[in-house]
Formats: C-alpha cells, structure tokens, sequence
C-alpha cells in the first residue's frame, strides 16, 4: 500500500499565529482518512497547504510520490489531487454542464484551442452527473440550484479531472440526513472505483462510519490517529473537543 | 430558429456597411464610420480579456498609441507599407504584450485597473520625451495614402470593416472554445479555476495579449488615416474609455456587445460632440452617460435583451408548451460554448 | 543629470517634506475610501480640483482667503460624498472593475463641468502671502528659504491628519470605521450600520480633499483637466503606503514629495512624473499590498 499523499513537517503562520504547526500526515492510497478537529485546530489550513493555496513556511508535501511544495493549484491538480471547499465554490454565472467541463488533468495545446466541449467530455459529464440526479439540469446556471444540488455539482465536477485523490472539505456541512447518505454512499462507490479520500468533516458519526482510518488535529498539530473506533475512546481526543 | 434569425441579421448588417459609404458620400460620414469601425474593432478585442475574463483594462489604448507609432516610423524610415505593416507590426506589439500581461497578471481587482492606466501614462510619457524617435509633443508625420483624395477615407474605412470581421470571428472562435471557457471561469471565480486545472496565468496573458493585438491594429490604421499622430492623441485614456463604454453598453462578455455598442456609442458621441463641443461640456455628458449606463444597465443592451425575451418565452412555455427548454438553450448556445462536434454520431 | 550643491539639496529635500505634507491630506481621504470600501476613488483629484476652484472663485470672487473659505467648503463636501456614495456607488454592488468605472466617470463629469463653466485657463490663488518666504537659518552657511505657502500647507496638514488620527482612534465613529476597515461582516455581527460608515467614510473622505483642495489652490495652478495628472500621484502615494493605512500614505506621501522635489532639480523635469508612475507600477506588481499592507494570496 503505498502513500498517495504526505506532508512532512509542514508548518503555517499568519502573524502571530500558527495555524499549522510541523504537522506530518500520511494518507494511505485507497482510503478514506477522515480529518477531524475542534474549530481552528487548523484543518483547511491544511487544506490549504496541500493544494497549494498557501506556501508552506516550513516543510513539505508529496502528491502521489511527487514533490508538490509551493507548486500552483493548477499544477496540483494535474498531478492528480482535486478538492471541494467548504463553502460551495461553483463557477455560478456557468450552467451546470459548463461547470463539468471547466475542470482539467491534462493540458495541451488541442484541449486548449479545440472546440469548446468535446463530444467524449460531455458523455462522462452526463455521466457523472446521471449519479447525482443532475442531468435534468445540465442548462441551468449553477446559480439556480439549491444548495444540496450545488454541493453535488461542485462534488461531481471536481471527478472530471481524474484525481487519484480527493480531498473534501466538510461535505454534509448544513445537509440534511437522506443526502448525507447519499453523499457517503457516492464517496464509498467512488472509492472502490480507486479514489482515495481524504475528508474533514464535523459529522463525527458520518466521519466514524465512513472513514477507514482517521486523524485528529488540535491547534495545528496532529494529535491522534487510527482507526475510528481508537480515535473516539483517545483522552487526548475528547480534551481538545471538550478543552480542559 | 435562434441562430438562423441571427445568421439572418448579420448579413444584413453586413450588406448595410458595405453599402453606406457609397450612399453617403460625403468625407464627414466616411470619417464617422471610419472611427465606428474602429471603436468596434477596439472593443471586440479588448471584450476578450475584459468581457470574456473579468479583467477590465483601462490602459490598453497604450497598445494603440504603441503601434500608431511604430506604423508611422516604418513608414517614414522603412518605406513599408502601413496596409500591411499594420497588422505585422500590431503581432510585435501583442508580443511586448505578452511581457506586460505576465508581469501585470500578479495584480488583481482594482490594482490590476490601475496597473493598466499607470502602463498607458508611462507609454504616454516615453512618447513625449524620446523626441528623436517620436517627434515629442508635436507628434510624427508620415506618407499620405497613395490613392486620391476624393476617396478620401473610404479604403480606410473598408479596409477597417475587414479587420472588424476578422476580429468578431476571432473573439467568437475564442469564446466558443475550451480556452474561452477557462476564461468565463477565471472570471467568475479566479481562485477555483486554478483549482480545477485550468493554468490561469498563462491563460490570463494570453487573453492579455489577443485583446492588445486587435487594439493595436487599429491603432496602426488610424496612424495611417491620421497621417498626422501625436502622444496627446495616441496615448489618450479617453480611447479607453470609449472602447469600454461601448463594450459595457452592448454587453460586456457576449460576442456581439461590443460591436452593438459601438454602433450606438460612436455615432451618439459624435453628436454630443458637435452640439457640445465646443467647452468641455461633452466631457460631462459623456461622464453622465457613463454614470447612467453603470446604474441601470450594466450588464449592457444583449444580456438584458436576452433575459427578458428567455423569461417571456418561459411564462409562455408552462401555458402553451411550445417552447423547450432545450430550444431556450440552444439560443444561448449560440452565442456560448459550442459544443465541438455534436455528441459523437 | 546635474548634481546641485549639498546646500541646495538640503533645501530641496525640506521643501519636498513640506510638499509632502499637503500631498498626505490630499491622500487621507482617498485611502481611507479604500480600506472601508475597498473603492478606489479615482474622482478624488477631480473632486480636490473641484474644491480649489471652489477656493479660487470665493477669493477672486469675494477675497476670501482659501484657509477661512475651507470651513464652509468642508461640510459641504462632505454631504456631496455621503449622497454620493449612497446613491450612486452602493446601488452598484462590489465589483471593483465596475466601481473604478463609475468614479472614473464622475471624474470626467466634473471635469466636463469644470472646463466649460472656466475654460482651460490655468488658475491659482495668489494672496498677499504667496511669494513670502520664511528663512530658516540652519548652521553659519545655510539659510533655508522656505516659502509661506507650503509652511503653511505642511502645518495644515498636521492638524488635519491629527483630527482625522484622533477621530479613528479615540471616537465611537471611528472604532466603527476601523472595525469595518477590519472585517466588515464582522463589524455587522457586532452591530455596526455598515452602509452608515460607509457613505459617512465616503463624506470624510471627500471633506479631507476639500481641505487638500484649498491648500492646492494656494501652491499650484490648475485647470479642468489637471486630476488626470493628480490622480497618478494620488494613486502612486497610497498604493506606496498601503491601501487602507493612514500611517502609510503619510509615509508614502513623505517620500514622494522629497523624491519628486530632489528629481526635479537633478533630471528634466519631464521626468519625474514618470518617477511616479513607475512607482506607481512596481509596486502593484511587486508589491500590491504596499509599505505597510497585508498580505493575501488568493485561494
């Protein structure tokens, strides 16, 4: 089983404080590593870090074996890891199927001067979006879907670059119950398709059902981790959830 | 039906502009048209790094002012041809471009706008002070068109409807293609689009550049119908001002905004400017308007356009059924993302 | 390039701070603008020129000195940017593309205005104290001349940007400002009428001009069309000193009123506007955030 993603001693501040302190993660390939942590211990700035949104002060990060430290989004991505965000970021004013084929692994001069959509990129949008029910409204500018549809587009669109790994950022935030199945029953179908997941969730009974192995940040370092059942029972675990 | 009616009226346009400096014949109404032909071409370059990817420039009339000159001096010192050297030259100007676009292309939102207008005063300036090259303030002359003068600013005029033409199939091909899309996506959320894939940077100074390139091509025509330039009129942010404005009030982003636009803009300043003219009163109705179409149209005649005959054609839909969904969208396909080859057969 | 005497330099220097100073009240406002609204005001020159020929008519029209007219022309301006802002930048939203636009336009509209009401006739405020100058003995051979009229402005400007210090740091208004200029969706949570700050931030904004407006008149002369020149200077201090950061457009304005002074007399003076727009320029490049901003990278 090999690493799919590493950080090694990756540090962040902004001022006077430190969001990431010399944290070293491993993500196992074919997994489901659930991210969890009270608020601010420093989950998305992680997050951050990984795909290249922030520089890294100290240390570094490895996607698939390769060196990604202070690499460009867009490079990360085509190296193979593809994320969601938090608060639902679409491309709101792009219907729909736009929004699909927006998202790119590999660019060449063809894909970039050709012709708009290819006909082979539309079947797999439809596809993709076939699985989440959204086919119906491949027209529709993203701005006009509720915010579970929107969830699922920003989920189903990211897939269309291929990533190896996927990183989520709290998926079911402000979903009800029957999409948050949903949402785990399409991230356990992707991932025996091959994706490796890495989620940052605060539904701790989703995290716990969902994920095969799990790590706890507290103020910017890692404080626990293993398989869930470990996790839960941690002391160190409930005192950054409760404080002391 | 949406694209054959559209077909339908661009020939008809077409027609009409070939036709119109045979029927007005006189030089007042050749220069009229010269200069709408020249905003159109302007704006529908400028619409692709401003319309299509958010970035609005209002300096690159500097890529104008550039190639005005450079024209004028090839004429003067390299006996070449401005017909030809026009758009030759304008590839050398979209190269320096490229330079400017990568250098530029760090700054975001407003610093970006006035990156742009520091470039165009700098430009400006050098135009003034390298006096050996330039002729300083008093400007630069070059050979008078060789054909009579009873034609006056007909040639230019056709000539400048070629390159109109060649600049709306260039900005449609761009806005139908995968490097258009990357575009429209750079320009509803930067961040995300790098997120995705797409390289924005690169995409960003090329966009930089292809809207530098058709600008300055106008710019190198007007230096030849000139004959006469200076910095005070090649350097000015007043061309800017006109290429945005008519871009922003035929829709800034659809294909055929700018040159809407245009044809309302140009003619109607001129106007402005003959009644007005004479103290800098223009200025302000100009300010005015400008202030006008910002409140309440400002995403420009075709968009609005366009959103009120989708929303009748909706209402009329769920009473009558006849129109689809998919014929609505197909109207918008034709001015958007087009599809490479219909889902393969 | 000639290289003046130390003497001379010396001067030079001390008349660029003093310069400096007036530039610091031109720009107050205008930074100010930004931090709370994240505008970037490009009528802030015309609305200084509109002031100084404000300045210009009651003088000439009355003998009003520009220091005593400045206490009816302030409130005044300040009312004009609060409507403004509430009637005419707000309703547009927070694209700063569009936003720069609409106050590019209320730029040239002032300017239209301007030009036909005076003409292009260069005009300044000449008082009975223009010409005087004020030595300063420094030392057995140095004796700086300095004149009235920028003293006069430097002092100004000391009281300005002290008042303007004062209401940031030690008023009601001000927290309320500063905590916008913060993070604004905060500020609402806590309770703070954001539109209020912001078209009250505008009318500080415009009121600080007007006062830049009144020293302008009495030290160069203008036009309807000088703001397109102002402005570049304008934007070149604040985006220097950090948009948004009072302390750093003085900084900044300090700067580029020696650099601009010690150009002046070492090149043509051709050159030196381009000193700052090439300042201007580098620094949005390399440097967006400026002297004393902070730094974001987009994500």
């Amino acid at each position: 089983m090999s690493v799919v993603l590493r950080t090694e001693g990756i540090s962040k501040h902004f001022g006077g404080i430190v969001a990431v302190d010399s944290c070293t993660v491993e993500v196992q390939e074919g997994s489901i590593t659930g991210l969890i942590g009270p608020n601010g211990s420093g989950k998305t700035t992680l997050f951050n870090l990984i795909t290249g949104v922030y520089r890294p002060d100290e240390g570094s990060v490895l996607v698939l074996g390769r060196p990604a430290t202070g690499l460009e989004p867009h490079q990360i991505c085509h190296l193979g890891l593809s994320r969601t965000f938090q608060i639902t970021r679409l491309f709101w004013d792009l219907t729909v199927l736009e929004n699909m084929i927006v998202p790119v692994r590999k660019v060449g001069l063809r894909p970039l001067f050709g012709p708009g959509m290819l006909g082979s990129e539309v079947e797999r949008a439809l596809d993709l979006l076939e699985r989440v029910g959204l086919t119906h409204l491949k027209d529709e500018p993203a701005a006009k879907l509720s915010f579970g549809q929107q969830k699922l587009l920003e989920f189903s669109a990211i897939l269309m670059s291929d990533p190896d790994v996927v990183l989520l950022d709290e998926p079911a935030g402000g979903v009800n119950p029957t999409m948050i199945r949903f949402i785990m029953d399409l991230i356990r179908g992707l991932n025996k398709e091959g994706v490796t997941f890495l989620v940052v969730e605060h539904n701790m009974s989703m995290i716990m059902e969902l994920s095969d192995h799990v790590i706890v940040m507290d103020q910017g370092r890692t404080i626990a981790e293993g398989p869930p059942a470990d996790v839960q029972e941690n002391p160190l675990v409930l005192e950054a959830y409760l404080g002391s | 039906m949406g694209r054959f009616v559209k077909r339908y009226w661009m020939f008809l346009a077409l027609a009409v502009l070939l036709v119109y400096p045979l029927l007005y014949r006189a030089p007042y109404y050749h220069v009229l048209g010269f200069n709408t032909l020249l905003v159109a071409t302007a704006a529908t370059g400028w619409n692709i790094l401003g319309g299509y990817t958010g970035y609005k420039s209002l300096g690159h009339s500097a890529f104008f002012g550039i190639n005005a000159y450079l024209v004028a001096i090839a004429a003067n010192k390299l006996g070449w041809d401005p017909l030809w050297s026009a758009p030759l030259l304008a590839l050398v100007v979209a190269s320096v471009a490229l330079v400017l676009g990568w250098i530029m292309a760090r700054a975001k939102g407003s610093a970006f706008v006035i990156a742009t207008i520091a470039m165009l005063l700098i430009f400006r300036l050098l135009a003034l002070n390298l006096k050996s090259v330039t002729g300083g303030a008093p400007g630069l002359s070059q050979p008078l068109a060789p054909w009579s003068p009873e034609l006056s600013r007909m040639p230019f005029y056709y000539y400048m409807l070629f390159w109109l033409v060649v600049a709306l199939l260039v900005s449609r091909y761009i806005r139908r293609s995968r490097f258009g899309l990357g575009l429209l996506a750079i320009r509803d959320d930067e961040g995300k689009a790098n997120m995705v894939g797409v390289n924005t940077t690169l995409s960003k100074v090329l966009a930089f550049s292809a809207s530098a390139y058709f600008i300055a091509l106008g710019g190198g025509i007007w230096s030849y119908a000139q004959t006469h330039i200076a910095p005070i009129f090649a350097f000015n942010i007043l061309n800017d001002v006109d290429t945005v404005l008519a871009t922003m009030l035929g829709g800034l982003g659809t294909v055929w905004g700018p040159v809407l636009g245009a044809f309302i803009l140009i003619p109607a300043a001129d106007y402005i400017l003959f009644k007005f003219g004479a103290s800098q009163f223009h200025l302000a109705v100009f300010g005015v308007l400008m202030v006008a179409i910002i409140l309440f149209l400002p995403r420009g005649i075709l968009p609005s356009l366009r959103d009120r005959l989708a929303a009748r054609r909706e209402t009329s839909s769920a009473f009558a059924g006849a129109r689809s969904m998919e014929e609505i969208s197909d109207d918008r396909a034709a001015d958007q993302l087009e599809v490479g080859e219909p889902y393969p057969p | 390039m000639s290289f003046p005497s130390i003497n001379v330099l010396i001067q030079v220097i001390v008349i660029g701070l003093l310069t400096g100073g007036v530039y610091a009240v031109m720009v107050s406002g205008l930074t100010l603008i930004f931090g709370v609204m994240k505008i970037i005001n490009i009528a802030h020159a015309a609305f200084m020129v509109l002031s100084a020929y404000f300045a210009y008519w009651l003088f000439s029209g009355f003998g009003i000195d520009p220091i005593l007219s400045m206490v009816a022309i302030v409130p005044v301006f300040f009312l004009i940017g609060k409507v403004t802002q509430h009637r005419i930048l707000a309703p547009v939203g927070d694209d700063p593309g569009l936003l720069v636009l609409l106050t590019f336009a209320l730029a040239i509209t002032l300017e239209g205005v301007l030009g036909s009401i005076s003409g292009s006739t260069f005009r300044t405020v000449r008082t009975g104290y223009t010409s005087s100058i004020v030595p300063v003995q420094l030392g057995s051979d140095l004796t700086l001349r300095l004149p009235v009229v920028r003293l006069t402005g430097f002092v100004a400007s000391f009281v300005v940007l002290g008042v303007l210090w004062l209401m940031l740091n030690r008023s009601s208004l001000g927290r309320a400002i500063r905590a916008t200029i913060q993070n604004s969706e905060a500020a609402q949570l806590v309770g703070v009428n954001i539109s209020r700050v912001r078209s009250t931030t505008f009318g500080i904004g415009l009121a600080s001009v007007a006062i830049g407006g009144a020293l302008f008149s009495l030290i160069f002369s203008f036009n309807g069309s000088s703001h397109v020149e102002w402005i570049s200077k304008m934007l070149a201090i604040i985006v220097l000193g950090g948009l948004g950061s009072l302390p750093g457009a003085l900084i900044a304005a300090l700067i580029l009123g020696v650099a601009e002074a010690v150009s002046a007399v070492t090149m043509t003076t051709y050159i030196s506007p381009i000193v700052f727009y090439l300042i201007l320029f580098l620094t949005l490049i390399l440097r967006p955030q400026g002297l004393m901003g902070a730094k974001v990278r987009e994500g």
